[in-house]
C-alpha cells in the first residue's frame, strides 16, 4: 500500500516537472564579460551566430553586432553615426542583414543594413507613421515593425527582396 | 518591396506592439490588449489563423521571441512581484520558466532561432544590460530545414 502510494507520488512528480519544469540558465561567460567591457546593453536580437544589440557608454550608444564564436564585435561601416540615437534593432539568421529603428535630426526612421555591401537603405513607414520595435525573420525575407498611427500601436510586415 | 498589415485579429480596432516572427517567417507572435490585460498572441501570418497557446494567466506579457519552426515561444511573463522568462514547447505543450540568478529582472528577451540560446536584457542597479545564456541542455534544438545537426557523433 505505502510502495503504491510512493509509486502514484513519483509518477505525479514526473508529470508535474514535465508539464512544468524549471530551467537555470547557464551564462556564457565569456561573451557576457566582454558586452559588459562594451557598457550599458539594451534591445539584444540573437541570430544562429550572432548577437546585435544597442550598446554605449556615457549616452553615447550604437549598434553592436557581435560573432557568438570569437565573442567579438564585427565593423559595421556606415551604420552608427554619432548623431543618431539608435532605438531597436534585429539581425537576420546569418548576420548578413539589420533592421534597426533610429532617431535622426528629430525623426524616427526605420533602415535596412546589408553588411556584405555595407549599404544602408530607408524603409519608408506607409501610411505615415512612427516605427518603434522591429524584428526581422531569420531566413532574412520578412520583416515586422511596431508603428504608432493616430495613437493607436500597429504591426506592419514587410516582403525584403 | 511588398508591405502590408498583420492579419487582422477579428476584433475590432485594438493596439498590436512588440511583433516577433519565426525564422521561416511562417508565424508572427505579438502582444495585444484583452479584457485590459497584455498577453502574448500567436498567428499564422499569411492566414492570420489564431494558434492556441497554453500560456494562460501571468499577464501582462511582453516581448515574445520565436524559434526557426515556431515550436518554441520565449516571453516575459508576471509571476506575483516577478518579471519572468518562460519558454512554451508547442510541440509538447510544455512551459519552461527560466530562473535568473540573484534578484535580476528580465525587460526583454531574444531567443536563437534554434533554441539553443537565449539573451535576455536585464536591468542591474539603474543599469541596462546585456546577458546571454545557454539553453543547450534543456531544449531540443528547432532546425531550419537542411541546418546540420551539432554533435551525435563522427560524422
Amino acid at each position: 500500500m505505502a510502495q503504491g502510494r510512493s509509486l502514484l507520488l513519483s509518477g505525479s512528480l514526473v508529470l508535474l516537472l514535465g508539464g512544468c519544469g524549471f530551467g537555470t540558465l547557464q551564462p556564457l561567460r565569456g561573451l557576457n564579460d566582454q558586452l559588459q567591457r562594451a557598457g550599458t546593453g539594451q534591445s539584444p536580437s540573437l541570430a544562429m551566430g550572432w548577437l546585435a544589440l544597442i550598446s554605449g557608454q556615457s549616452g553615447r550608444e550604437q549598434v553592436l553586432l557581435v560573432e557568438l564564436g570569437r565573442s567579438m564585435p564585427v565593423p559595421l561601416p556606415g551604420l552608427n553615426r554619432p548623431d543618431a540615437q539608435p532605438l531597436g534593432v534585429s539581425v537576420d539568421g546569418r548576420g548578413e542583414r539589420l533592421a534597426l529603428v533610429r532617431q535622426l535630426e528629430g525623426r524616427t526612421e526605420l533602415v535596412l543594413y546589408n553588411r556584405r555591401t555595407q549599404s544602408l537603405q530607408p524603409l519608408p513607414i506607409k501610411p505615415d507613421g512612427v516605427p518603434r520595435q522591429v524584428n526581422i525573420s531569420a531566413d532574412g525575407r520578412i520583416l515586422a515593425v511596431q508603428v504608432s498611427r493616430g495613437g493607436l500601436w500597429q504591426v506592419d510586415l514587410l516582403a525584403l527582396p | 518591396m511588398r508591405r502590408r498589415a498583420a492579419a487582422p485579429l477579428g476584433l475590432g480596432l485594438e493596439g498590436r506592439e512588440d511583433p516577433a516572427l519565426s525564422g521561416d517567417g511562417r508565424y508572427l507572435a505579438s502582444v495585444v490588449e484583452r479584457g485590459g490585460r497584455r498577453t502574448v498572441l500567436l498567428q499564422e501570418r499569411l492566414s492570420g489563423r489564431v494558434v492556441p497557446l497554453r500560456l494562460r494567466g501571468q499577464q501582462p506579457h511582453s516581448s515574445p521571441s520565436l524559434s526557426w519552426n515556431g515550436r518554441y515561444l520565449a516571453v516575459l511573463v508576471q509571476q506575483g512581484a516577478k518579471r519572468l522568462a518562460v519558454v512554451e514547447d508547442r510541440a509538447t505543450g510544455n512551459r519552461l520558466p527560466l530562473m535568473l540568478p540573484g534578484d535580476l529582472e528580465p525587460e526583454r528577451l531574444s531567443l536563437s532561432p534554434d533554441g539553443r540560446r537565449i539573451a535576455l536584457q536585464l536591468l542591474d542597479q539603474g543599469r541596462m544590460r546585456v546577458e546571454v545564456f545557454d539553453l543547450g541542455g534543456l531544449l531540443e534544438p528547432d532546425l531550419a530545414p537542411a541546418q546540420p545537426v551539432q554533435g551525435g557523433g563522427p560524422p
